[in-house]
């Protein structure tokens, strides 16, 4: 019979392994897969690949042990890169960390102590409390509720909190509504809060020992005789399994939870709720992620990747003025203001402000804009003037260009390598915004990597070559006057060279004339 | 209205354009379900700044848009 290995870029268990397999360093939990779903099979059995996660982090040595059912299938000291310094899988506080259910390396409740444990639930019964206060029908849902009805703890894999409000709304749109409400509201109450789709929200909760858990709060909803709840759940539910709603008991602490607890568990996880599977992947109904991600999603596509972009590979980011920044000086008039559009590591802004201009920039990554602002002032701007800009969101296209028209002087639209990140929607709300901030005055200036190559452009996977006739045709739909376009060899994101950059100049008719 | 049965070729035309009919369908109804968030973020705007805006009130005005970002906007 095989047995299971353990190598620096695999596992390998045996055939008969085919529920959930977890996998522990020096007795700490570390990760779990099933091999059926995550593994592909090999002569000597299911072969599954390390996470990226994980393998990017295995050098040294520690005793790895996988456990099926109570059962041991493998023991023993492995040398990850032949190294024999201990392995150690710690955050910057020294707490350990593990693969979560999306993927991530972070710590998990298993390996977090009785105090912080009562420190989330502590927050989590804040946040409910605050819901319920502000009129929503909030509970506790996945793993929360999990644990809750299973044994009163906490789920030892999970490594975020998890609460579900019921909608009295049956339209999508009401529901976003509510929810944007809903935002507004735990914000005035202190809330961080991140806006993760049209109906979910991510609650930050500092921790006493420096860690900041998430609290995802899911919109959950019936359209006609469908229940939805984001994280991509749908199918049949009765609202009287949700609301009213009981009471249960979480690390010692009462908690609203939905009226039959069972009944949502089964719905959420499947008949097998009751059996605890650190390697649970639902499998959610494609008709209902097709409607929930039509109705809900779309509004910060890539941001992670931007963030990370931003945060990891910043050191190759050139932080002089890019030739477009240079060339754009030269065309406007001393002095003129500018709004940078995507300002990114804020490298070009900042040289406006050294150049004597005033400077407004705007981007939506929240990576970007604190490295931004941070550049801003040490290039000697008073009030680094940063704000957040969704362009798939119409709400902060129109405030952005209400700000912008009533600026006190016309101000002037800079956007370098914006243009090959956005969709179509996103597109025509950028030419939406320059058709509102520059009717009494002021230029757009546009770089981007144009189409007629087959060069790749950087960043990967977030840029896409655009053509600059799509986009002389999209400024003039809404008004635009197209005064210059060029298109030859110029400078990527991280200035290599690229053999086709496209430059166009418009402007939009003054309101006198 | 005819009671003709469509040609043969005219049948196998039919079948073979279906893929494409069920993408552009498709399509459009993902068209149509966005329109729930383009409703949502107009009316939240109109109904959040639309008030101050019609009182002609610069002051309030100005502050009900900053709050307005700070609330609603933020990264």
């Amino acid at each position: 019979m095989p047995t299971a290995a353990v190598t620096d870029s695999h596992l390998v268990v045996p055939w008969t392994a085919t529920g959930s397999v977890v996998v522990s360093f020096d007795d700490t939990y570390v990760w779990s897969f099933t091999a059926p779903r995550d593994a592909r099979p090999s002569r000597r059995g299911w072969q599954v690949a390390w996470p990226d996660v994980l393998r990017s982090r295995l050098t040294g040595t520690a005793q790895v042990r996988l456990g099926l059912d109570g059962t041991t299938l493998f023991d023993a000291p492995v040398a990850f890169g032949g190294s024999h310094e201990p392995l150690t899988l710690r955050d910057r506080h020294g707490h350990p960390l593990a693969v979560d259910k999306m993927g991530h390396l972070t710590r998990v409740f298993s390996e977090t102590g009785e105090e912080v444990r009562h420190q989330v639930v502590d927050g989590v019964g804040q946040a409910l409390a605050d819901l319920r206060d502000e009129g929503y029908d909030a509970h506790l849902s996945y793993g929360c509720l999990l644990g809750a009805v299973r044994d009163g703890r906490m789920i030892g894999h999970d490594s975020d909190a998890d609460l579900a409000y019921l909608s009295a709304h049956t339209s999508p749109a009401d529901v976003i509504r509510e929810s944007y409400a809903m935002e507004r509201a735990l914000r005035r109450r202190g809330w961080r809060v991140l806006r993760m789709s049209g109906a979910d929200l991510k609650l930050f909760h500092r921790l006493g020992d420096g860690r900041t858990v998430h609290i995802d709060v899911f919109g959950a909803f019936h359209v006609g005789d469908t229940f939805y709840q984001l994280g991509g759940r749908s199918g049949r539910l009765p609202r009287e399994a949700l609301t009213p709603v009981s009471q249960v008991t979480l690390e010692g602490v009462e908690l609203p939870a939905p009226g039959r607890p069972e009944a949502v568990l089964e719905f959420l996880y499947g008949p097998g709720w009751r059996v605890p599977d650190p390697a649970f992947a639902n499998v959610d109904p494609p008709e209902g992620l097709r409607r929930l991600s039509g109705w809900l999603h779309g509004v910060r596509t890539d941001v992670i990747g931007w963030n990370e972009l931003y945060r990891d590979r910043r050191a190759e980011i050139p932080w002089r003025p890019s030739p477009f920044a240079r060339w754009a000086d030269a065309l406007l008039g001393d002095g003129t203001p500018i709004a940078e559009i995507g300002c990114g590591t804020g490298r070009d802004c900042a040289w406006f402000v050294r150049r004597g201009r005033p400077v407004r920039a705007y981007d939506y990554a929240g990576t970007a804009i604190r490295q931004t602002r941070r550049r801003l002032v040490r290039a000697g701007a008073g009030a680094a003037d940063v704000a957040a800009l969704a362009l798939n969101d119409r709400r902060s296209v129109l405030v952005a260009g209400a700000e912008l028209a009533r600026s006190p002087l016309p101000t002037s639209l800079y956007a370098r390598g914006v243009v090959g990140c956005l969709d179509d929607e996103a597109r025509d709300h950028l030419w939406l915004l320059a058709s509102m901030s520059l009717r009494r005055g002021g230029t757009l200036l546009l770089e981007f990597a144009a189409t007629g190559t087959d060069e790749p452009s950087d960043p990967a996977g977030l840029h896409r070559r655009t053509d600059p006739a799509d986009m002389i045709a999209g400024i003039r739909r809404r008004g635009g006057v197209v005064d210059h376009v060029d298109v030859g060899p110029g400078l990527d994101f991280f200035d290599r060279p690229d053999p086709r950059v496209a430059r166009i100049v418009a402007h939009w008719t003054t309101e006198e004339t | 209205m005819s009671t003709q049965r469509p040609s043969p070729r005219r049948y196998v035309e039919a079948a073979i354009s279906l893929p494409r009919r069920i993408r552009d369908l498709e399509a459009a109804v993902t068209e149509n379900r966005q329109l729930n968030r383009r409703i949502a973020e107009l009316t939240d705007l109109v109904a959040e700044l639309l008030v101050p805006a019609t009182q002609r009130d610069e002051h309030r005005l100005q502050a009900s848009l900053a709050r307005y970002r700070a609330e609603t906007l933020a990264p």
